[in-house]
């Protein structure tokens, strides 16, 4: 009699174990492919997509460093996208609390103006932008990319808050609010450590959507000073020559710390997980 | 709930949000919603013109087929993405075995530049040298019938949805983040009296997942509404109409026809149809609980 | 009480840091020094202005030959060599690099839209020289070249007309476009047939030929659709402007707007064919790069293109060794080849020292001596008619030699579609062509569509 349920639990492991493995392989196989492609030549990797590079020669890495200010791209990447993140959790944070907690009469409208943000079109944007960032004279600048970046952030972020802070009972605020608590006392100290897996997950949403963004990054942008990473990328892709391998090179260099800064955050997550769930 | 000054506060704390918000935003929603009524191109300054431009694109079938494109990747998106990544937390919530290396993994296609995904994809589906031709040939088919997923009407539209439906580690880490905060002493009262995994998963976890996986649908309709990269790093809408949708009929009205006030109309129905949609989807999911306000 | 002002200072605080910062940081970026009457926005660059009290004329440059263009390694050349000469003496440059044409278009859509172009406006392609000239924002060089006969003389009479919108003159062309056919000495001997000496007398042979290398195994013509359909283009230019004077008038008119004439339909089924028979599997949807790669790897017999290729055979990380050697060049069936002029770079300045600095430059970048310094490190054709080439050029490097030689042989010229159809046309052929490739079309639907498109600019 116990032998069926057994089986059954041993085929339902397989099948997890092959679910998981097959998602791992296509999620993992493009940049392992890449990875592989930018050792190749330029011969090589237009006329087989699955041989072997010939040689395991670095000069695709070379060149990535030597057309563009690569690393110089990469501090001002990570300042103006960190910047971004931590404007975004914190206004984020605050609004959303709001919006999923009190019923007021601007509500709708908010949430109706947040959700139409989310489908303006980058070049209906970009024009009016412009002009208004040429007169408040941060055309060129970080912190005009930062707040265009916390800006667009906006309205995902929004979303998933508004959706985890309505997970957390308002009876805890109530009962703090009885035993005296102010409405600040409340939110920092009862809500917000609640709220902390949520908070890192629209972080790490929030990093990953602006690290690649290349659009407003050429637009508002004129020199070195605050161009981003993705636009490094566009270094190698020349008039008439489409240099593909060195396109892969530049992307392992710019996915590699990418994946590492995201494996560290995460682990960050994995604790605020844990902890939010003992204190729930 | 009694809270004194309430007014104030719920002011302080959206006002910065949405100051941040008018500065980005406020002018170009203006822009595009009047100049979406004019005579606008790149090199003359919008005249207002009345419903032209819609008149303009609602009688061209180019169009309507990308309204139609769009919506069938809504609802794909919604139904098949989503899920997914519901599915694969609710693996990854028990910790299996690996469960972090899959949970990163999972994730690195959301990172990597879209510009190399795409690059990516047109050279590993080459029809000539690319993975397609190995397989083909290993299925014991005719070598000349290899097919041209890209390249074909026939597949195109497949193709494309291929490059995005089956990444869903956004989703995925949204839903674990939503499954952290569910009580543990609830799954061990239920452990105690017996519930299978399943039961566990269906009776409780599920059940709990209603609003996120509403935000996760909202926001997987509004991702597609908005799809422009990969698309146009791909087949920029071809071959003929057949992966056209809003945005690349939009990016061609801008910058190819030099349009303006046509590009802005077509913006305009794509908030319009996202906004229907964001409308639609919280009425379905959203539950109204969480929201009672002590007046 | 006290707690709540606090509270309420913070709220405000929190409100404020965001416009503080912002202001704070507006002012350290471009604004400061900005005692020049300059409106650009460069940041490095504003302590040379004020480090140079003397009368420097500081010219904003937008340019996209950076990277891996083509044409970086001349452009730095260009800049340099610029400022050592009298003219160019007191002119300081202040650059914006932006790589790749396509990133580079977008931009200059805009700024030509917000009205705050570069003082030099390099030419990117995409009818930029109209839109520009309607915007009113580049400058007319009519008076520029009525006062310097000498420089005018430089251009032809089709070159300069190219670059003319409502009578005046906008651009200066800096070279000439041609293209011609590639082919592959190794493959035509395998299958055993013989190249003309300059092109094929008519189509019907060149197709001969095509049947008789299909019939030694070796894929005939390289052709793709993506991007904007750039070899299949040629052909298809090729196949119209040979056709008779009907068909070269037509193919060398500019922004065509009817696609449903007998020559275009008929070169549409020709085009139609190429793809079902004579042409690589990945054609259809396929981007130039892996064309281009069929080519060097000898799968493909005959290529079209332009002299700028010709570096390209002698670079061993594109091509083997030692394929230069096999390469031969002919011009189009009916000895057609096609030739534009480019679209001329712009002024984009408005201060008078700015505009005399700027054309002092584009007489430079157009001196016989640089046209034909551009030929020897990018292949560029030189715009001006009768340079003399040196003859170590011509020596070091047959294949280009050729090139100068064959295209004095062509009995038609005729422009493609890239330089004289609207910009969304173009587009329209890149997304249809795959449609008419797998017969899902016929050639008149495929020409009724393009016809559409045009229309679409008439508004």
């Amino acid at each position: 009699m116990k032998k069926t349920p057994q089986a059954m639990i041993f085929l339902a492991k397989i099948a997890k174990y092959l679910f998981l493995i097959f998602f791992t392989l296509i999620a993992v196989a493009p940049i392992v492919w890449a990875a592989i492609s930018s050792f190749k030549t330029y011969a090589e990797i237009n006329s087989s997509a699955l041989s072997w590079p010939s040689a395991f020669q670095l000069d695709n890495y070379r060149a990535a460093f030597r057309y563009a200010p690569i690393a110089k791209y990469f501090l001002n990447s990570v300042i103006i996208v960190g910047c971004s993140v931590l404007v975004t959790v914190a206004l984020v944070a605050m609004c959303a609390y709001i919006i999923s907690r009190f019923r007021f009469k601007l509500k709708t409208v908010i949430v109706l103006l947040i959700s139409a943000s989310l489908m303006l079109p980058a070049q209906a944007i970009s024009q009016p932008l412009f002009a208004i960032f040429q007169k408040l004279h941060i055309f060129d600048t970080k912190p005009g990319l930062i707040i265009v970046y916390s800006a667009m952030g906006i309205p995902m972020s929004f979303f998933v808050m508004v959706s985890y802070y309505k997970t957390i009972s308002p009876a805890l605020e109530e009962s703090a609010y009885i035993d005296g608590a102010s409405f600040l006392q409340a939110f920092f100290s009862i809500i917000l450590p609640l709220a902390k897996p949520g908070l890192v997950t629209i972080a790490l949403l929030q990093f990953i959507n602006t690290w690649n963004e290349f659009y407003f990054a050429l637009m508002l942008t004129s020199g070195d000073s605050a161009r981003t990473v993705p636009i490094a990328l566009n270094y190698y892709m020349g008039t008439f020559a489409n240099n593909y391998s060195a396109l892969f090179a530049a992307v392992v260099m710019t996915v590699l710390p990418t994946i590492i800064l995201f494996i560290i955050l995460q682990r960050q997550v994995v604790e605020s997980l844990t902890a939010g769930a003992v204190k729930g | 709930m009694k809270i004194k000054n309430k007014g104030l506060w719920i002011a302080l704390f959206t006002l910065p949000c949405m100051l941040l918000f008018a500065l980005v935003y406020a002018a170009p929603i203006v822009t595009v919603a009047y100049t979406s009524l004019c005579n606008y191109t790149t090199f003359s300054a919008p005249e207002f013109a009345g419903i032209k431009n819609f008149v303009t694109i609602f009688s061209d079938k180019d169009f309507l087929v990308s309204v139609k494109n769009t919506l069938v990747w809504v609802l794909l998106q919604s139904v098949f993405h989503v899920t997914l990544g519901l599915i694969m937390a609710l693996v990854l919530r028990r910790k299996p075995k690996g469960w972090q290396v899959v949970r990163t993994a999972y994730m690195i296609p959301n990172i990597i530049p879209t510009a190399a995904t795409g690059v990516m994809f047109t050279l590993l589906l080459n029809p000539s040298f690319g993975v397609v031709k190995p397989l083909w040939e290993k299925l014991g088919f005719e070598t000349s019938q290899v097919p041209n997923l890209f390249g074909n009407s026939r597949y195109a539209f497949w193709t494309v949805t291929f490059t995005w439906i089956l990444y869903s580690g956004f989703n995925t880490i949204i839903f674990l983040a939503e499954m952290g905060a569910i009580d543990k002493e609830v799954y061990e009262a239920a452990r105690v009296d017996g519930a299978k995994p399943w039961q566990i998963d269906r009776y409780i976890t599920l059940p709990l997942m209603k609003n996120i996986f509403g935000t996760c649908v909202t926001l997987a309709s509004v991702a597609m509404v908005s799809q422009f990269d990969i698309i146009y790093m791909t087949t920029k809408g071809g071959p003929g109409n057949s992966t056209l949708n809003l945005p690349i009929y939009l990016y061609k009205a801008a910058t190819l026809e030099n349009n303006y006030g046509k590009a802005n109309a077509v913006g305009v129905v794509q908030i319009v149809i996202g906004i229907s949609l964001v409308l639609l989807i919280q009425r379905l999911f959203m539950a109204k609980a969480g929201e009672e306000d002590g007046k | 009480m006290k707690k709540k002002i606090m509270n309420r200072i913070l709220g405000a605080a929190m409100t404020g840091i965001m416009v503080f910062s912002l202001t704070a940081c507006g002012n350290g970026g471009g604004g400061e020094n900005a005692g020049s009457s300059n409106t650009g926005a460069g940041e490095g660059s504003a302590q040379e202005e004020t480090a140079s009290g003397d009368e420097k004329v500081v010219l904003d440059v937008i340019n996209y030959h950076v990277g891996t263009d083509y044409a970086a390694e001349y452009y730095s050349y260009l800049f340099e060599a610029f400022q050592e000469t009298e003219e160019g003496r007191n002119v300081e440059f202040r650059f914006e690099e932006i790589p790749t044409t396509d990133a580079f278009n977008q931009k200059i859509k805009l700024l030509i839209s917000s009205g705050d172009l570069p003082d030099i406006v390099f030419n990117g392609g995409n009818n930029i020289t109209e839109l520009a000239a309607k915007s009113g924002k580049v400058a007319d060089l009519t008076p520029y070249f009525e006062a310097d006969p000498e420089w005018k003389a430089l251009f032809d009479e089709t070159s300069l007309e190219f670059n003319t919108v409502d009578g005046k003159i906008y651009g200066v062309p800096v070279s000439k476009e041609i293209s011609y056919i590639y082919y592959n000495k190794e493959l035509f001997k395998q299958a055993g047939i013989e190249a003309p000496e300059t092109a094929y007398a008519s189509w019907d042979e060149f197709f001969e030929a095509c049947d008789k290398l299909k019939e030694a195994g070796i894929t005939p013509v390289g052709m793709d659709t993506a991007d904007s359909g750039w070899l299949t283009n040629l052909w298809m230019s090729a196949l119209i402007g040979t056709a008779g004077d009907a068909g070269n008038t037509w193919m060398n008119s500019m922004y065509p707007t009817d696609f449903n004439t007998p020559e275009v339909e008929a070169a549409a089924e020709t085009i139609q064919r190429m793809f079902m028979e004579y042409t690589t599997a990945d054609a259809v949807g396929g981007k130039y790069d892996p064309m281009a790669t069929h080519f060097f790897n000898g799968e493909v017999a005959m290529f079209p293109n332009g002299p700028w290729m010709i570096p390209d055979f002698s670079e061993t990380e594109k091509a083997p060794e030692g394929f230069y050697d096999k390469v031969g060049i002919m011009l189009m069936p009916e000895n057609g080849m096609e030739m534009v002029p480019t679209p001329g770079d712009m002024v984009g300045a408005s201060e008078p020292e700015k505009i005399e600095a700027a054309v002092a430059f584009l007489k430079f970048e157009t001196k016989p001596e640089n046209q034909i310094k551009a030929l020897e490190m990018t292949g560029l054709q030189p715009v001006s008619n009768d340079l003399e080439i040196p003859s170590e050029l011509t020596e070091s490097d047959p294949l280009m030699a050729r090139v100068l030689e064959i295209q004095n042989e062509a009995a038609v010229t005729y422009g493609q579609n890239q330089a004289y159809w609207y910009q969304n046309t173009i587009d329209t052929f890149s997304t249809e062509l795959p449609e008419l490739a797998y017969g899902n079309i016929t050639p008149q639907e495929f020409c009724k569509k393009l016809s559409e498109s045009a229309a679409k600019n008439q508004e």
